[in-house]
């Protein structure tokens, strides 16, 4: 039994880091606010290039072959970073186009040439192995020539031009875009059912370990303003409204961490309880990095309230993955359904 | 990362199952003093007698000196047998017996360690007073020493078990003159002895295990003092680092199985509308699939914790945010019991029975201000993990 990083674990993640503070610098997130696209194509090139699309890809398929801890410790890398773009559908994209032995396709996602998106099914319809039906969220679709439509069921990859009309939205994250399509029989190219991989609670693994980096991202934050802002002659950090916020906050964090690693190991290796533990790990990082983020907001006062701070670009992020791979109430009735954990 | 026992753990695990299975005690836990110390202390025999006493306790004490997992399997499977938590043994098994094994004399551990491990002796903790809770080293209880003797005046509260203890872990003050933590001392009291008053103060869960003790020039030998006298502080922590590790791993295995006794009872249990199940109610619904998702963070945590202490070897601060978690754990899980329970709130139950939910809440309180208030942990989780000023 072993739930902590290992060096070759700590040095990826050092390495994404890197790459992300010199390349993606959150100021970017500002500077590309009016772009039909949050995505820098440059910098998701390198990012590719890097292997930020294709850690747990097989090598056969030109990924690194690594597992699902890895690639959630990558998601809650990507964002503590709030690296912009469509990392999650790419990401799952890839690993469609390779289980369904598309090797041209797997390859140029997993280089960055080819984008995938997310669609998420809001309200009636029905995703098959076939076709899909329903209104759709997009997600970071602009650029993409796929979507990724996931279900319990199985995952879907849809040619972008099978959506035919799509109304842009404003986005509340200002890292993401937004847009709304409504199909009425749009045909899926690449389906990969549950059974062969359960991409629904992979993808539910790596939503909970972003919103577990946004809750790491956002302790040190508010621990750092603390030290250093100072009121009545001593760093607000002395006072315990202060502190015990922060304190809270670094308790959240961790458990959202230790959970979403502990599902990540289960999902790999199909534990029983494996969607009890993905599910509790959406849950409890979900509560965490909203959390985290509206005491953020507090802990930084009228510096927290404004757009030039990065305290609501966090909060923001944390809103937007709460509602991928099942809306907060879902995920928390799918967890009720489960038996115990083992 | 894996979360792969070995083969041996695995055998392991079989092997406590079937023990604990065939050995656990079946009678409901008595609820008088005199009854508590006997359910406990036998129990406390039965795993002495099986070879399964004291399972942190290293093998050159009598103890079991199992490894960190092992441990955690122990307590899994303790948990998951629905078994009595450790109660009027505690003390001795996670404070005294692991102070005296660091600190205490030859012959002190030699009298009392085995002691403790067969089910001989209960042991309390006599540390807080009612001037001295959070702020510990600010005590007064007064001790003299007279020639090969202490002589000690004063006054301890929130004494768990005192009433049903054979000895004391005792913590005085030798010297005044010093700052607050010089000038204590450690020592061993026989809760006989002439001179001390034990009086049980009731608990809103209806228990009597808790004390008041006062000491009337009580005269505790000096072979009776571990460590050096004015050091008490320094042995007293040594104490609380244990605690702080893994002392409550049982504690923290055992909320999964309280959860899920909830989700059982919730689904039996008619809800508010008064005519389908309690866990047909969005809300109630809603709430325990929160404190099921909490709870399993908790035991990731806790893995998590014990893979750290395997690498590290010392027990940090993040004793203070799985004892966090937990205290506060425990009390959203009993408000929610108490919200199933519906009316049946009215009635007065113990923890200890099936579905003592009323018990519980009133009981899960005590989790918040027992072994260090929650505010206090979070003062620690502040200043010492996160580097924030005092
Ligand atoms: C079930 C139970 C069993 C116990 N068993 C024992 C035992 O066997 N032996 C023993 O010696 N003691 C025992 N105690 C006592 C326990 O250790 C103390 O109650 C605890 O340390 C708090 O002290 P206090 O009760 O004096 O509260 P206080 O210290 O007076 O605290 C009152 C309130 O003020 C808050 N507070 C105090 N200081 C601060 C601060 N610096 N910052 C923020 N908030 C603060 C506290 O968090 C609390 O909410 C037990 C307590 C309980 C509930």
């Amino acid at each position: 039994m072993d739930l902590l990083p290992s060096q070759d674990q700590l040095d990826l993640i050092a390495a994404a880091s890197d790459f992300l503070e010199s390349r993606l610098p959150i100021e970017g997130i500002r500077q590309r606010a009016d772009d039909p696209s949050a995505v820098d194509p440059d910098a998701w090139r390198e990012g590719a290039e890097l292997g930020l699309l294709t850690l747990g890809l097989d090598e056969e398929y030109g990924g690194s072959g690594r597992l699902l801890d890895d690639e959630a410790l990558l998601f809650a890398t990507l964002a503590e970073h709030l690296a912009p773009g469509p990392y999650l559908a790419s990401t799952l994209g890839a690993r469609v186009a390779a289980q369904c032995g598309d090797l041209p396709l797997a390859t140029a996602i997993g280089e960055g040439s080819t984008l995938v998106g997310l669609a998420e099914l809001r309200g009636d319809g029905c995703i098959g192995p076939d076709s899909i039906k329903g209104t759709f969220d997009l997600i970071d679709h602009a650029g993409a020539a796929y979507l990724l439509v996931a279900s319990r069921q199985g995952t879907a990859l849809v040619r972008a031009t099978q959506f035919p009309d799509i109304g842009d939205l404003p986005s509340a994250d200002p890292g993401s875009r937004l847009a709304t399509a409504t199909v009425d029989a749009a045909t899926v190219s690449h389906w990969l059912p549950a059974e062969t991989d359960p991409l629904w609670l992979r993808g539910t693994v790596l939503a909970a370990a972003g919103l577990a980096g946004l809750a790491n991202a956002l302790t040190t934050m508010s621990t750092e303003h603390a030290k250093l802002r100072v009121q009545f002659g001593r760093p607000i950090g002395v006072h315990q409204a202060i502190k015990h916020a922060c304190a809270d906050m670094a308790v959240a964090a961790d458990a959202s961490r230790s959970q979403m690693l502990f599902a990540a190991v289960c999902v790999q290796s199909g534990r029983e309880d494996a969607a009890f533990q993905a599910y509790a790990a959406k849950a409890v990082a979900t509560k965490a990095a909203i959390g985290n983020g509206a005491a953020t907001i507090q802990v930084h006062g009228g510096m927290g309230y404004t757009y030039e701070h990065n305290a609501h670009l966090y909060l923001k992020r944390a809103h937007l993955l709460a509602h991928l791979f099942g809306e907060p109430a879902e995920v928390l009735a799918e967890l009720l359904d489960q038996g115990a954990p083992q | 990362m894996d979360l792969d026992f070995t083969d041996e753990q695995v055998e392991f695990r079989d092997e406590v199952r079937t023990w604990l299975a065939e050995n656990k005690p079946r009678e409901q836990r008595p609820d008088d003093a005199a009854g508590i110390r006997e359910y406990d202390l036998g129990w406390q025999r039965t795993q002495w007698d099986g070879g399964w006493a004291g399972i942190a306790w290293p093998t050159e004490y009598g103890g079991g000196g199992l490894s960190l997992t092992q441990q955690l399997i122990w307590y899994e499977e303790y948990a998951a047998q629905g078994l009595p938590g450790i109660d009027a043994t505690f003390v001795g098994l996670n404070h005294a017996g692991p102070t005296l094994m660091t600190r205490a004399s030859e012959e002190q551990r030699a009298f009392h360690l085995p002691r403790i491990l067969r089910g001989e002796a209960v042991w309390c903790q006599g540390f807080s007073e009612p001037d001295a809770g959070s702020d510990l080293a600010s005590l007064r209880t007064r001790a003299v020493i007279d020639g090969d003797e202490l002589v000690i005046n004063g006054q301890k509260i929130w004494t768990s078990f005192a009433n049903i203890a054979d000895y004391q872990e005792l913590l005085v003050r030798t010297d005044a003159t010093g700052s607050k933590h010089e000038g204590i001392t450690w020592a061993i009291c026989d809760m006989r002895l002439p001179g001390i008053d034990v009086r049980p103060i009731t608990t809103i869960e209806g228990g009597a295990e808790f004390c008041e003790v006062f000491y009337d020039d009580v005269r505790i030998p000096l072979s009776s003092v571990v460590g050096t006298i004015g050091d008490g502080w320094s042995v007293a922590m040594s104490t609380l680092s244990f605690e702080r590790g893994t002392a409550f791993t049982a504690n923290q295995v055992r909320l999964a199985k309280i959860v899920e006794d909830l989700i059982d009872f919730a689904r039996d249990h008619l809800g508010p509308d008064g005519r389908r199940p309690a866990i047909a109610d969005d809300q109630i619904a809603r709430r325990l699939a929160e404190v099921r998702a909490a709870v399993a963070s908790l035991r990731a945590m806790t893995y998590v914790g014990i893979c750290d202490a395997m690498r590290t070897d010392t027990p940090g601060p993040r004793g203070s945010m799985l004892k966090l978690v937990y205290a506060d754990l425990c009390k959203e899980i009993a408000a929610l019991g108490m919200d199933i329970v519906g009316a049946d709130a009215l009635r007065r139950t113990s923890r200890w029975e099936p579905n003592g939910w009323v018990g519980y809440y009133y009981y899960a309180f005590s989790q918040s201000i027992g072994g260090g208030t929650s505010e206090i942990q979070r003062n620690i989780i502040g200043e010492r993990m996160l580097g924030l000023p005092r």
